[in-house]
């Protein structure tokens, strides 16, 4: 059957709801969406190209900088690749540190990601107590490691400073403000009548969908997949931990799965907390030759170094792969598709948390 | 100087429309810009109002260090913003190039190459109050007595 397509609608690349450059090329026929596809290439830098050849010490600086919402997870990988490349060991409190600033990390991204979402669909009001409870994220991320974005606590070996007592007691209270703040929001977020008609049954993702176009995270869990690599992490398994799954597959969920990791994130870092006991937060090590392949759970989903080293700890070769490329993908060939109004393909767009510069690299 | 000049004067300092782009930074002075938003800074309180249009936009803010995608791209985006205006470049990035700088990377900064620049904002990323302020205090400098050809 011959197609007839109305319009053919660009969005992008600079556009009132994308906090990042891409561009949404949409074939519509009057508002449905017949077709969509997703151009890139906005924020290119070549961060594999400059990390070869250099030593870990920078590499560790530029991996970091690969992308700026979700530092720390970047940060954590890279380092956990080396030391499974050196067999360098870690002690108790500082795998615990860690978990307790990505998790934080974790929240941060998670708030920012509802906030994009609340705002594209013109709720500005719970999309503004998202963005402040957000703050207070980021002040305990400011408070452990010393600073707001790309702060570079973990080393090989370990994190770069230890929590006091006095910090580890204001962080349970903000731990807990988080949590009582959010449960209000999420409140709003359930009986919101015009949220539940901008979210519910729009941009639908189906479980083999998911399985079809390898999508990770948090997007892939809305559709009934529990693959998270938190289980698979060493620490991790120590802890009680169960992956957030949602089988509705539309925006809501999508967003609700976000909601659900933030309490579970809060409740880790408890755990945590309570498990943390006084002892070392660095040992020693030396970078050697070698080559390792290590994931970790990106708040967008599976986030995969591979590095190779040489002698003098310089990194010889090095692939990332990124959450979002899968999961943009899935959004330009099942989400969009089929959506009923132009005003949803934003939405959908952003409900499955497309990061940009993590993707271009 | 005449009264209405005077009034627009005001009206100007306490109206500013802020559009951000992105050409080829990491996100982190992206997210420090709506953190902005945030009510603990309250963008709004001083009348500077963020949204990412550049037909209605007074202030440009850049974050990144300059992608080759964006050569012709940047100077169209500047070409349409109505005068008066004047562009900030926020971080490290737009300034020098920061961490990507490097010998094999695709970046080409300095941003003010490109388009003309009205102030920097160093930092990787810089604090949402340091944004605020460098809004704050270039705004209302540039834009007075525009029409008097004080640019």
């Amino acid at each position: 059957m011959k197609r007839t397509v109305d319009v053919s609608l660009p969005i992008g690349p600079v556009h009132p709801v994308f906090k990042e450059p891409c561009r949404i090329k949409c074939e519509t026929r009057g508002e449905y969406v017949l077709n969509a596809e997703i151009e890139l290439g906005y924020v290119k830098k070549g961060i594999e190209r400059i990390m070869r050849g250099r030593p870990w010490q920078e590499v560790m600086f530029l991996a970091e900088r690969v992308c700026g919402i979700c530092s720390v997870i970047h940060n954590m990988v890279f380092i956990e690749g080396v030391e499974l490349i050196s067999d360098i060991s870690l002690t108790d409190r500082a795998a615990y540190l860690r978990v307790i600033v990505n998790e934080l990390d974790r929240i941060q991204s998670h708030l920012l990601a509802n906030y994009s979402y609340c705002y594209t669909i013109e709720h500005e009001t719970l999309a503004m107590y998202l963005l402040n409870l957000r703050e207070t994220a980021m002040d305990a991320l400011e408070r452990l490691t010393g600073a707001r974005v790309t702060c570079s606590y973990i080393i090989p070996g370990g994190v770069r400073f230890d929590l006091s007592e006095a910090d580890a007691r204001w962080l349970q209270e903000t731990v807990d403000t988080i949590d009582s703040e959010l449960t209000r929001f999420v409140t709003m977020f359930k009986t919101g009548s015009l949220i539940a008609l901008r979210s519910k049954e729009v941009g639908i993702f189906t479980r083999e969908e998911a399985i079809e176009s390898h999508a990770v995270g948090p997007t892939a869990r809305a559709s009934g997949l529990t693959h998270d690599c938190r289980l698979d992490h060493p620490t991790y398994r120590r802890l009680d931990f169960t992956p957030v799954v949602y089988t509705e597959g539309d925006n809501y969920a999508r967003i609700m799965v976000r909601f659900d990791e933030v309490f579970q994130s809060t409740a880790l870092i408890r755990e945590c907390l309570d498990r943390l006991e006084l002892g070392k937060i660095r040992g020693g090590g030396e970078v050697i030759a070698g080559t390792s392949r290590w994931a970790g759970e990106a708040p967008r989903g599976e986030l995969t170094y591979q590095i190779t080293t040489d002698e003098y700890g310089r990194v010889m070769n090095i692939g990332i792969r990124t959450p979002s490329i899968m999961n943009i993908e899935a959004c330009a060939h099942y989400m969009i598709k089929g959506v009923l109004s132009a005003a949803d393909v934003t939405s959908t767009y952003i409900s499955s948390d497309p990061c940009i510069a993590c993707n271009e690299r | 100087m005449s009264r209405l000049q005077d009034l627009k004067n005001t009206v100007r300092s306490k109206s500013i429309h802020v559009c951000y782009v992105n050409v080829g930074s990491c996100n982190g002075c992206d997210i420090e810009i709506l953190a902005c938003l945030a009510p603990r800074y309250d963008i709004e309180q001083y009348g500077i109002y963020v949204h990412n249009n550049p037909r209605e936009a007074d202030v440009l803010l850049i974050t990144g260090a300059f992608s080759p995608q964006w050569e012709d791209k940047l100077m169209e985006l500047w070409e349409k913003i109505p005068e008066p205006k004047v562009a900030i470049a926020i971080g490290n990035c737009p300034i020098s190039g920061c961490v990507f700088n490097r010998e094999g990377s695709y970046v080409d900064p300095p941003v003010r190459k490109h388009i003309p620049i009205g102030a920097e904002v160093p930092g990787c990323p810089p604090r949402p109050t340091e944004i605020l302020q460098a809004v704050l205090s270039l705004a209302p400098v540039v834009f007075k007595d525009y029409e008097g050809g004080n640019e």
